[in-house]
């Protein structure tokens, strides 16, 4: 196929993959649990803009100077385009034909988790943490086709252009036509708990400690500040544990169980109080980190889930803070 | 100087202060666009997570839920900015200290507290 790789066949590739894809193929390479899928390479994101006729009038948006208040009439205006612009036949039969090899893995009802992974996200000169969309528990083929083109548009979110403009006004020029949108594709993990780890102590740059944020349900209100997460820190040699403060996860992030996304509900009183981890699942994250670290040559910062008592790392990073 | 919260602190040990600016929506973050230097944000758990464009020019940030992995700690720590977490306030109303001078502190360890300058 041109325009989509699975994640357990490919080599990790970040012009083809994007940054996050690229890492997601080498955890898969490694021998670590990741979700299964396919990732829609950059070709795919290339052809659309061209076929769809209005890589011009994007251009054409973009070269004029515009104000700070206008980038969320910019962004709508460009997100209208994506979403009225079919994807290109070639690539929809190559999607076709992935999530019905997918399926056939996953079985009835499969639910999808689709990500953007672009080919200069988590650079350093290029902070864009947090800002890429992902579209939770996604159902079917129509719904990935929607959230795909989304993901694509997420590119020219007001919060890029404005960064576009902050970068302008510091003696940067950026354009957002240089970069490259892949769009990673991977069975829904319904998680027990999830969160990050840091194999680093983060707040003190300690590199004899881990750090883990922690929390009952999916981990996007950890990454999305919605709730409290319990903080672990664990002595890297020998993985005892150095503090533990259980945090007050007031909310639980799970899914819709009527349909596509995610919800938000009260967390258990019970629940709020006591660690969303326990002894076994903390020598797995322990495990990982050590891992993770070795093979990319540097301390990371881990997206992880576990369902089941099985662990999946979802996402790897280098930690850009770290003094050196 | 009245101390008026709390919190976990996830970047930079520099003490600072600032104007506080109380950001609900992008459209508070494009608002405060031209005129971010020098301020301190503060966001709520409805609040946003996207004050990245302007961080180069804040002096600190401070969010009412999160820990060290939320998204604005781990920008507000690439930008070396003091970044307080999951703090809690004395007041019940954060709105009532928008444009409020505070002052940042850390006991150097992972404790972060917020005065009010004044």
């Amino acid at each position: 196929m041109e325009y989509i790789g699975f994640i357990d066949e490919e080599t990790s590739n970040s012009e083809l993959y994007g940054r996050k894809g690229s890492t997601i193929i080498e955890m898969a390479n490694i021998g670590l649990n990741v979700p299964p899928g396919f990732i829609i390479n950059t070709k795919s994101y290339k052809l659309f803009l061209q076929e769809s006729k209005f890589q011009d009038e994007i251009f054409e948006i973009l070269s004029k100077e515009y104000h700070p208040k206008s980038v969320i009439n910019i962004s709508s205006k460009i997100k209208d385009l994506f979403l009225s612009s079919n994807i290109p036949k070639k690539i929809i039969s190559e999607i076709r034909k992935a999530f019905h090899k997918v399926k056939e893995i996953l079985g009835e009802n499969p639910s999808f988790a689709v990500r953007s992974s672009a080919n200069i996200e988590d650079s350093e000169n290029f902070s864009f943490a947090g800002q890429a969309e992902s579209f939770l528990n996604t159902k079917n083929l129509e719904e990935i086709m929607l959230s795909i083109r989304k993901c694509w548009a997420s590119l020219f979110s007001p919060q890029a252009l404005l960064y576009i403009l902050h970068m302008k006004k510091m003696g940067v020029e950026l354009s957002l036509l240089d970069i490259e949108i892949a769009v990673i594709i991977q069975k829904m993990i319904n998680p027990d708990a999830s969160g990050v780890l840091f194999t680093a102590n983060v707040i003190n740059n300690n590199l004899g400690e881990m750090m883990i944020n922690s929390t009952w349900g999916l981990g996007d209100t950890i990454t999305n500040n919605a709730i409290i997460p319990d903080v672990i820190i664990l002595n890297k040699k020998n993985a005892t544990i150095l503090t533990k403060i259980i945090g007050e996860k007031e909310k639980k992030s799970v899914l819709n169980p009527e349909g596509s996304s995610t919800i938000l509900i009260d967390m258990d009183d019970n629940l709020k109080k006591i660690c969303s981890l326990n002894q076994l699942q903390l020598n797995k994250l322990y495990h990982l980190g050590l891992k993770l670290e070795k093979c990319m040559k540097y301390p990371q910062d881990i997206e992880w889930a576990i369902e089941n008592d099985i662990l999946y790392a979802l996402q790897s990073r280098s930690i850009t803070t770290l003094d050196s | 100087m009245e101390k008026i919260g709390e919190g976990f602190s996830c970047s930079s040990k520099t003490e600072v202060s600032g104007e506080l600016v109380y950001i609900k929506t992008i459209e508070d973050v494009v608002n405060l666009f031209d005129s971010a230097a020098g301020k301190i944000c503060i966001v709520d758990d409805a609040g946003i997570t996207t004050l990245s464009p302007i961080l180069s020019e804040l002096v600190g940030t401070i969010c009412t839920t999160g820990g060290p992995g939320s998204h604005l700690a781990i920008v507000s720590r690439e930008f070396g900015i003091p970044c307080i977490m999951a703090i809690k306030l004395n007041r019940k109303n954060i709105s009532s200290l928008n444009g409020k001078r505070v002052l940042l502190k850390h006991n150097g360890e992972n404790k972060g507290f917020i005065y009010l300058i004044e």
